[in-house]
């Protein structure tokens, strides 16, 4: 009740990087100054990877006293000079090193999934921050699908709304999953995503606007959203939430130091006791192979990297790499159908204003025996820039003239998309292929195949996105079959026979090994996965400091 | 009868009978500013007059895209005129102005700027473009007998792309690929060269950059940023009348 009163004004308790930014400049404040451990001090905790799970643990723990190096294979970004509202130029963001796909349906990787820098993946992410539902977490009990979760959506909970307030999250009270309330109030939204809101509500489907992770209002020194659209192309304004605004800055003031440009190739383990005894990483500007000594190691590099830096630390006690001792490491990872269709209208709604996440329902999200496939899907409206946009037209078959014609076009158009529950299986497997990086270690090869249940969500919920066009007016429609986000690959479990880590993030073998990111999803739900991501961490921060996980 | 009534969607392919788009002659020629073939679907609209608010490192990435480049870096010679001639089908640019999009991917290949995903039954990026230009000459000589794809006509260049875009192609060069993706590596290039350009955001209307300036016309009231111009509909009817007149 309180927090409904006082939408805009209630912050988290224990996290100040909003006030640690600086109103006038973006830069990660504290670079200069942060704690710097020599690789010889054995730490209490080296992560790898300053994503959103990493981020969050060390944040969490940094408070706590722990002292904690981040590893990180991409930059320390300076957005004012790094970032710029180009798609183009926005390029360096994602994570565009060589990985290998393949299976009967290879997802391709690149600009939708992986981060490379500082912030991981969320500064390019679209800024949807919605919960997991409870079903999420035993599907297998509710749908006789997928995979139980070793924890609840209770023990998540708390660390749900400590995240949101943090983002903090604007939208709509939330009627869906476990009905809640966010501490900001909704964006105000564009008449693109209003055309097709009008649409969904013909047909009777409820759409809410938000979640997102976009301050409106002020928030410590983060400003109001400016609305220029380029969520994708990382925030040059600081009002979307990122690690990078929102924990590394009281990561920092707190002792963390993070150690960018470092790709980390190894984590090592003692033969005898069978502990991680630190992580072996390769700083960019000399390629000399260097060993960060720690207590205890984390692993925040998501669902292809995780797996990977697992599988290519062999030694004669794990001669198949960490937590693989029953072959587990990699397997079920999962990606969510994300196809969008886009309608035209008479007027010119210009779409590419505001955040391009506005709009979204998860109506569809539960299982509907009528429906004819296990599990659901969610709906979301979004707005393709000038080359996504030339992407979408491309997959519906234009090319040359016509594909000039429909980008001439581009003003009259809005779209919506999806995102599908694609549910997990041993076979959609990250493994090392024969190819190796400029390092030396191995790439990451990924198979993915679609199964049935896959094929039917998808052609169902594209059916119902059409029909959100045609019930809203469009005049013509064109599709894209897509993929989004990654989770899965070291999940887990009640067991090592069924996962690579046990219900406190601990992998199975390792007693002092920990995996804090996505890859530890056992299903993943039709919700963008970040929030979620997020709140484990917090969840398994509080864990580890309370000795629970130890 | 050409009809600028940009409220109705006749002009667009699927709706259009033989699903053909029509010749761009319909739209008037730009007046300000640049576009691709001086198409004008925003006659009065130049994206780059408005740069002056641009934060300074968005502005050089996009002006640097109007400096014009040197020699090709990845491809050779004998691969350029191919490279060429395929860039300006894909996109349909047959005449100057001519956004660069070969030396743009050019650049992409010779700078070793991955996408960061390879499949499995193909070669890496760099080797599938050169296997494409190969297949493109030989596919060229072996149903129109001419030395490259460069030296067909235009219909012939037209219905060797479509094959491809379809995966119809086979033999030669064809067989060392995955016909279907090496259309949608070559594609991803060209589209993400093409409409970074902002002579291309000229053509399309697009508002461009908006940091730190920002936008602020949503709608429904307004979706006109005060330096945005509306689409050739909202032409003065009296001279768009005199134009069409015969």
């Amino acid at each position: 009740m309180i927090r409904g009163l006082l939408k805009g004004s209630i912050g988290p308790r224990s996290n100040d990087s909003r006030f640690l930014l600086d109103v006038h400049r973006r830069d990660l404040p504290g670079q200069d100054t942060m704690a710097r451990y020599e690789d010889s001090d054995e730490v209490d905790l080296v992560i790898v990877g300053a994503g959103a799970g990493g981020s969050v643990l060390a944040q969490r723990l940094a408070r706590r006293g722990w002292r904690i190096v981040i590893i990180e294979a991409g930059p320390f970004w300076h957005p004012d000079e790094d970032w710029v509202s180009d798609e183009a130029g926005s390029h360096p963001l994602y994570w565009t090193q060589e990985r290998v796909i393949g299976g009967k349906d290879p997802i391709e990787m690149g600009k939708n999934n992986s981060g490379r820098g500082v912030g991981g993946s969320m500064v390019h992410y679209a800024g949807y921050c919605p919960r997991f539902h409870p079903s999420d977490f035993e599907t297998q009990t509710r749908d006789g699908v997928g995979a139980d979760w070793p924890i609840s959506y209770s023990e998540l909970k708390a660390h749900y709304e400590e995240v949101e307030r943090e983002l903090p999250v604007a939208g709509q009270d939330w009627p869906w999953g476990d009905p809640h309330r966010y501490p900001f109030s909704p964006h105000p939204i564009s008449e693109a995503a209003s055309t097709l809101w009008r649409g969904a509500l013909e047909l009777g489907i409820e759409m809410r606007v938000g979640p997102v992770g976009i301050v409106n209002g002020t928030f410590g020194n983060r400003p109001h959203c400016i609305y220029r659209g380029y969520c994708l192309q990382g925030c040059k304004v600081n009002a979307k939430a990122s690690p990078y605004v929102t924990h590394l800055p009281d990561a920092i003031a707190h002792g963390v130091e993070i150690r960018a440009d470092s790709m980390a190739v190894n984590v090592e383990i003692d033969e005898s006791s069978g502990r991680a005894t630190g992580v072996t990483y390769v700083r960019e500007a000399d390629g000399v192979p260097r060993r960060q000594r720690a207590k205890a190691v984390a692993l925040a590099c998501y669902s292809i990297e995780t797996p990977r830096l697992l599988l290519n630390s062999t030694s004669k006690r794990f001669p198949n790499g960490l937590g693989n001792g029953e072959d587990q490491v990699g397997r079920y990872v999962m990606v969510q159908g994300a196809a969008q269709t886009a309608g035209r209208y008479p007027d010119e709604l210009r779409m590419y204003k505001g955040p391009p996440p506005e709009v979204s329902s998860e109506q569809f999200y539960e299982t509907d025996p009528r429906r004819g496939f296990a599990r659901g899907f969610s709906i979301q409206t979004v707005s393709p820039l000038p080359i996504g946009w030339a992407e979408h037209v491309l997959a519906d078959g234009h090319w040359g003239r016509a594909m000039r014609e429909y980008m001439r076009d581009y003003n009259h158009w809005s779209t919506i998309g999806v995102l599908n529950e694609l549910l997990p299986y041993p076979d959609n497997r990250v493994t090392l292929a024969d190819d190796t990086d400029p390092y030396g270690m191995p790439v990451a090869r990924f198979d993915y195949t679609h199964s049935a249940n896959d094929k039917a969500n998808m052609e169902y919920s594209t059916k119902v996105i059409t029909d959100i066009l045609k019930a809203s007016g469009a005049q013509d429609i064109l599709t894209i079959h897509r993929f989004a986000h990654l989770v899965g690959g070291a999940r887990m479990g009640s067991a090592p026979e069924n996962s690579v880590i046990n219900a406190d993030h601990r992998v199975w073998a390792v007693p002092n090994l920990y995996i804090s990111d996505g890859s530890v999803c056992p299903t993943q739900g039709a919700a963008n996965p970040a929030l979620t991501i997020m709140a484990l961490a917090s969840r398994l921060a509080e864990r580890l400091a309370s000795g629970a996980a130890r | 009868m050409p009809d600028r009534d940009l409220t109705k969607p006749d002009h667009l392919p699927k709706l259009r009978e033989g699903g053909e788009p029509r010749h761009p002659s319909w739209l008037p020629r730009q007046r300000r500013g640049t576009t691709p073939q001086m198409i004008g679907r925003y006659p009065d609209y130049d994206v780059l007059a408005n740069s002056e608010n641009w934060d300074e490192a968005t502005r050089r990435v996009v002006e640097q895209r109007l400096q014009t480049s040197g020699a090709l870096r990845f491809f050779s010679a004998e691969e350029e005129p191919t490279l060429r001639a395929f860039c300006d089908v894909t996109t349909a640019q047959d005449t100057d102005p001519r956004v660069p999009v070969a030396e743009m991917v050019d650049d992409k290949l010779a700078s070793g700027r991955l996408d960061g995903f390879r499949y499995a039954n193909m070669p890496r990026d760099p080797d599938t473009w050169r296997l494409v230009l190969r297949g493109l000459d030989e596919t060229a000589h072996s149903r129109y007998r001419v030395e490259s794809f460069a030296a067909c006509d235009e219909s012939s260049r037209d219905a060797i792309v479509a094959a491809l875009s379809k995966g119809e192609l086979s033999g030669g060069a064809w067989d060392e690929l995955d016909v279907s993706r090496a259309w949608s590596v070559c594609m991803r290039a060209i589209l993400a060269a093409f409409y970074a350009h902002p002579w291309a955001w000229n053509e399309i209307g697009y508002g461009g950059p908006a940091y730190p300036q920002g936008y602020m016309r949503l709608g429904p009231t307004s979706t006109l940023e005060p330096h945005e111009r509306p689409g050739a509909t909202a032409e003065d009817p009296v001279r768009v009348a005199s134009e069409l007149a015969p």
